[in-house]
């Protein structure tokens, strides 16, 4: 187990640094990525799939896509032409790495009640959520949150903190247990029945 | 000691009476408390029983200030008296010291370790019983015994639960703002009897005390989804009130502790949902494409007064429990938000947001008579003492973020600090536990 993750890590960093078209799991090379919707090759994987090295993949979503984060204005889930870039830009990388599942987090600012900030930051996740999924990532690929306004960004209070708080992150994570598929068994052919029964 | 006599004290109740504030002055009556005698003074676990009838003297006086009905007196500068004069006072020794009603009662070891706290209220002009409450409590537990007193006697004047057997469920808030730590946390009204019920491993928030305060429902962010949870107020017994994915908050008792009323965000769109406070299936209330949030229950359970946005803002509506009826009660300037009906049911607390400031304000359930009480930068989170006299709240300082508990008359009046060991934000009063 500790072998296959340091190989995937390894993989990944090495893959940062110089091919742009790598995949850290194991395709051969001239493998074409897999179809979406169709997650790895059956028995290749252990049945818990293999263990990622989240921060590399982060980092790299945040190269290719621009940014794990999109804003919002005030009370708003509208996504602005910005958001909508950095999100096909984020689904692009997400439609190339089915083997990671993404949390969605909404976050609302601290102007409105707690209550009102857990439906907003809903809202928005929401919002995104529709976005990525419109722009043909898998939905079971993707998780959603709403933090509302316990987890602000900075620790500071005044105006200028508002509109970076009104956020929603991207958030990698390592897929549950049963995300991949398992291998089925060879299916058997029921005998023919004898005549005369 | 010469400043306290009696008479000096009859004269200080005519000074600061009409001062104290224009509310119903008419109305307040002058309760005397001497010290509770003993029959024979016994070393408990809680201290001698003859410093324990001073205590619970001095912890019924002090409960009696914060009520606007009764000016209480003593115990230091009153005449003692004997156990056996408690349940039967001899009037004449009583008429002049200015009071209108007295409190005798006793304290009195018992064989099993406990004690006996015997209280009674009489009117002086009258010479009759107005009230009387006893109970055999651990001798470590005499505070409770003094509440209690305090609550009956307040209760046969006003007619009105009290709040002094009371508690208060709240959010401990420790680390960093981008960092916190949050924790459940109960203690009694006046900040003592305090413990943590979860530990900080997990974010949660809105804690609220069922009808019976035996149980809390709040929200947790246990397993990464936002949901509803209820535990046991002794910490035990923690369990997801709903088997669902859905991100769920908000949640509400009904009076009669059989329900929640609760939100649930499902793809964007936030509703009020009924269910079993035991689980089971929920049952939508609202339909409304906007956000519906924040329910609190009439006190006779018939109406539910919540936030919604579907005008634009966040507004007071107020619907039938059943979910019809609905309609707009608030239409004052910026936002409307976290509304609570008081336990006697004639006014609606709520919080008013305009740009980053809130202020904690009540209104009548129809919309009209609103008024705001607080004045601090972000006031909001209101929840009434059992009495409806009193809102708790949470202020947030402005520049630092940190929050704390405050109370405010809902007569008017400074809103004052609520003391808790550490930062305290969302705080939800409940009535007493039998």
């Amino acid at each position: 187990m500790t072998f296959r993750v340091l190989i995937v890590a390894a993989g990944l960093v090495a893959a940062a640094a110089s091919a742009q078209n790598y995949d850290p799991y194991g395709y051969p090379p001239s493998a074409p990525p897999p179809p979406p919707g169709q997650y790895g090759v059956p028995g290749q994987f252990p049945p818990q799939g293999p263990t990622l090295a989240i921060p590399v993949l982060e980092a790299d979503l945040r190269a290719k896509a621009g940014s794990d984060t999109v804003r919002f204005a005030r009370d708003s889930y509208v996504l602005t032409p910005q958001a909508q870039a950095t999100l096909t830009a984020q689904a692009q990388w997400l439609i190339q790495r089915p083997f990671v599942q993404a949390s969605i987090e909404g976050h609302a600012d601290g102007r409105q009640s707690r209550d009102y900030a857990f439906a907003l930051g809903e809202r928005r996740a929401a919002a995104v959520r529709n976005y990525l999924i419109a722009s043909g990532v898998p939905p079971e690929q993707l998780l959603t949150v709403s933090w509302g306004r316990e987890r602000p960004t900075t620790a500071a209070v005044h105006d200028a903190t508002w509109l970076q708080n009104s956020r929603v992150v991207l958030v990698l994570k390592q897929p549950q247990p049963n995300y991949y598929p398992q291998p089925q068994p060879f299916p058997q052919q029921p005998l023919p029945q004898p005549y005369g029964n | 000691m010469r400043l306290l006599s009696p008479k000096f004290l009859l004269f200080a109740v005519a000074l600061i009476a009409p001062v104290g504030g224009a509310l119903a002055q008419s109305s307040q009556i002058v309760i005397a408390v001497p010290q509770l005698p003993t029959p024979k003074n016994v070393k408990t676990d809680g201290g001698d029983t003859g410093v324990l009838g001073i205590q619970i003297a001095q912890q019924i006086v002090s409960d009696l200030r914060t009520t606007r009905a009764i000016y209480p007196m003593g115990p230091s500068g009153l005449k003692q008296y004997t156990p056996t004069e408690a349940g039967a006072p001899l009037y004449p020794n009583w008429a002049n010291i200015g009071a209108g009603a007295l409190v005798t009662g006793y304290v009195q070891a018992r064989d099993d370790g406990r004690i006996t706290v015997v209280c009674y209220l009489y009117d002086l002009k009258q010479r009759r019983e107005l009230a009387r409450a006893g109970f055999a409590v651990a001798s470590t537990e005499w505070r409770r015994a003094a509440h209690r007193c305090a609550g009956s006697f307040v209760k046969a004047i006003t007619k009105r639960p009290s709040h002094f057997d009371s508690r208060i469920a709240y959010v401990a808030a420790t680390g960093s703002r981008t960092q916190p730590v949050r924790r459940l946390a109960i203690m009694n009204w006046d900040g003592t009897d305090h413990s943590y019920l979860t530990q900080g491993e997990v974010t949660v928030t809105s804690p609220r005390l069922s009808p019976d305060g035996q149980r809390i429902a709040y929200m947790s962010f246990a397993g990464g989804t936002p949901h509803i949870r209820v535990i046991d107020i002794d910490g035990s017994n923690d369990r997801a009130l709903l088997q669902s994915p859905s991100i769920s908050f908000s949640p509400r008792w009904s009076p009669d502790g059989r329900q929640i009323a609760f939100s649930m965000a499902v793809d964007g769109n936030t509703d009020i949902y009924i269910s079993d406070a035991n689980g089971g299936f929920p049952r939508r209330l609202t339909t409304a494409p906007g956000v519906d949030t924040s329910p609190s229950f009439s006190p006779d359970g018939s109406k539910i007064v919540f936030e919604s946005d579907r005008s634009g803002s966040q507004q007071l509506y107020v619907m039938d429990a059943s979910g019809s009826g609905q309609r707009r009660i608030s239409f004052g300037a910026g936002s409307n938000s976290s509304p609570v009906w008081s336990p006697d049911g004639e006014l609606i607390a709520f919080s008013r947001w305009t740009g980053a400031a809130a202020h904690v304000g009540v209104m009548s359930p129809t919309g009209g008579g609103e008024k705001i009480l607080t004045n601090g930068w972000q006031d909001e989170a209101p929840s009434w003492a059992p009495d409806s006299e009193w809102l708790v709240f949470q202020r947030t300082a402005q520049g630092t973020g940190v929050a704390s508990l405050y109370t405010v008359a809902v007569g008017g009046g400074e809103a004052k600090l609520l003391g808790t060991p550490q930062p305290g934000a969302d705080p939800n009063w409940s009535g007493a536990a039998q």
